[in-house]
């Protein structure tokens, strides 16, 4: 019994750790948050479910067949939290799931990771058949905006 | 064409897919600086050190006296798609669990991707070489502490103990996948020769290290077809194997040119909350041996049960903890383990023939790529314990506990 005890203490300590590191630490986002492509994309709009296979790393191309190239913040970071949720209905653990079971499966490629929306933004630009999202107030004319129906 | 030779076809279409990679990669570093912007090629890794310390048995080496280290995962996946229809993929593998797993870099998977047709409503593609065999949920990436619920998997299905045998396999995979407003279907088929050159299938077939005959890969079946709901909250799935085993006798061998079949089924079903998770897993896992001779141990064939309900709950950002109980029967006619005690005349317990675990466990993301984990289990029984950490399986402690620390980073 006395392994259970230190197993305890040691939860109990972790516990509080928590709740001093964290206390205060969330973060709130007011923005709002738009799917952007490279200006070469022709589609205004996406369905909700194909949005879906695109940053669920399934669907590999566009219809014209250039590869589908992916681009997300860090997992931890909010705006792709709001972006997951909002635009995809997903959690964000969700996606890094199924990208880490293709990933170390072998049978996908995981997205490119930026860590920054500047990053993001010239990437996109940059890259053909390149797909992201940016706050609102982050969108300039070098890349485009996609609008998601429901 | 002869089993070992297919094998050895595929071992090698493995291996060149590896070094395909780093070449095209090589490669297109110098000639084609601009495609180094699009990332054809991808390398990811991981490395994970875990402690696991028990009261009683011996689990992922002698965890019994002061804990054992002996518990040890390195991981180098890379994938090149020159193509959205072409894909090569390959992983190598060093794993340090006890006896069991004693070492070595192994090629976990290595194989090509030929994706057919991909449009926003279905995708169909075939794999070639060597494949993780898709069972259950855990089983393509069982190996990669991010993507396990806990440090160990649950037990019942995905047992360390013989681990090779459902492993990966050398051949061939169709795979489809339709998509749709209700939800995705993704079915995989595969026909292909499983891994039985371990000591740990070893033991498990052939009840002895000490034969002096081989074990043989021979052609077998695997499948599974996954339903996720678009929203990814409600995901069911049916996994099936058929997996056979030969046997070469050796020179003046007790055992005949026998055979062992292996035929799980498992039936998955998960949801997905923001907080929460709940996953539970059945399965019925059918073995027989057949033709091995007149020991009536290998003139048998009996049908074991495994099922774990399992809950993970998101408490704080970055934070998990995970409950669970898992139950497995050897043998789902004798889940007491009576009939086996009488059987071996009381020489081995009857609890060698269960294992009931409760698991609690606590896991923190520090970074997403640095994960501390943290896990206590209950056990009632010992039928998962592996004969190479526990020599001795006449004389395992009934009840015990296990306590397991692991460390992992990835890239």
């Amino acid at each position: 019994m006395g392994f259970l005890g230190y197993w305890f203490r040691g939860i109990f300590f972790l516990t509080l750790l928590v709740t001093f590191s964290f206390a205060g630490n969330a973060q709130s986002f007011n923005d709002s948050v738009e799917v952007i492509t490279h200006p070469g994309i022709n589609s205004n709009y996406l369905s909700k479910n194909l949005l879906r296979s695109i940053f669920g790393m399934r669907l590999r191309a566009w219809q014209n067949g250039l590869p589908v190239r992916v681009f997300v913040l860090p997992d931890d970071a909010p705006l792709h939290s709001v972006f997951t949720k909002q635009k995809l209905n997903l959690f964000p653990y969700q996606l890094r799931s199924a990208w880490d079971r293709m990933v170390y499966s072998g049978t996908g490629q995981a997205p490119f990771v930026v860590h920054t929306e500047e990053e993001m933004r010239a990437r996109i630009a940059s890259t053909p058949g390149a797909i992201g999202y940016l706050s609102g107030s982050m969108i300039n004319d070098s890349v485009q905006v996609v609008h998601i129906d429901e | 064409m002869s089993n070992s030779r297919f094998s050895t076809i595929a071992f090698f279409l493995g291996s060149s897919a590896l070094s395909l990679i780093f070449l095209a990669r090589s490669v297109l570093a110098e000639e084609l600086p601009k495609l180094q912007n699009l990332d054809l090629f991808k390398l990811n890794g991981f490395l994970s050190q875990g402690y696991i310390k028990t009261n009683k048995n011996n689990f992922f080496g002698h965890s019994n006296d002061s804990g054992s280290l002996d518990f040890r995962e390195i991981g180098l996946t890379a994938s090149l798609r020159p193509s959205p229809k072409l894909q090569l993929s390959g992983q190598l593998l060093h794993r340090r669990a006890g006896e069991g797993s004693n070492g070595g870099i192994h090629i976990d998977f290595g194989f090509l991707d030929y994706n057919f047709a991909n449009t926003p409503a279905a995708e169909i593609g075939i794999r070639l070489g060597r494949m993780k065999n898709p069972f259950g949920f855990y089983n393509d990436t069982r190996d990669v502490p991010f993507t396990r619920p806990s440090i160990l998997l649950p037990q019942s299905i995905y047992f360390d103990r013989t681990r090779n045998l459902a492993l990966a396999s050398d051949g061939i995979q169709v795979y489809g996948e339709s998509r749709a407003d209700w939800g995705n279907i993704t079915v995989q088929f595969g026909a292909a020769f499983p891994q039985v050159d371990g000591r740990d299938t070893e033991i498990s077939v052939l009840r002895s290290l000490q034969r002096r005959g081989d074990l043989k890969t021979k052609l077998s079946y695997i499948g599974r077809i996954l339903y996720e709901q678009a929203d990814g909250k409600l995901r069911l799935a049916i996994s099936g194997a058929q997996a056979n085993v030969g046997y070469s006798p050796g020179y003046n061998d007790i055992l005949l040119n026998g055979s062992f079949r292996f035929s799980p089924l498992i039936l998955s079903a998960q949801y997905n909350a923001e907080r929460w998770s709940i996953t539970s897993e059945y399965a019925l896992r059918h073995l027989s041996w057949k033709d091995f001779g007149n020991d009536a141990a290998f003139q048998q064939s009996f049908t074991g049960e495994s099922f774990y309900l399992q809950g993970v709950y998101r408490f704080y950002p970055n934070w998990e903890a995970v409950l669970r109980y898992d139950l497995l029967f050897t043998n789902r006619k004798d889940r007491s383990g009576k009939k086996f005690a009488a059987s071996t005349g009381y020489l081995y317990p009857a609890h060698n023939q269960y294992a009931k675990d409760l698991t609690i466990g606590l896991r923190w993301n520090i970074t997403p790529a640095i994960m501390l984990s943290t896990e206590y289990h209950r056990i009632n029984g010992t039928a998962w314990l592996s004969p190479l950490d526990n020599p001795d399986m006449s004389h395992t402690g009934k009840n015990w506990n296990l306590f397991a620390v692991q460390a992992s980073y990835r890239f």
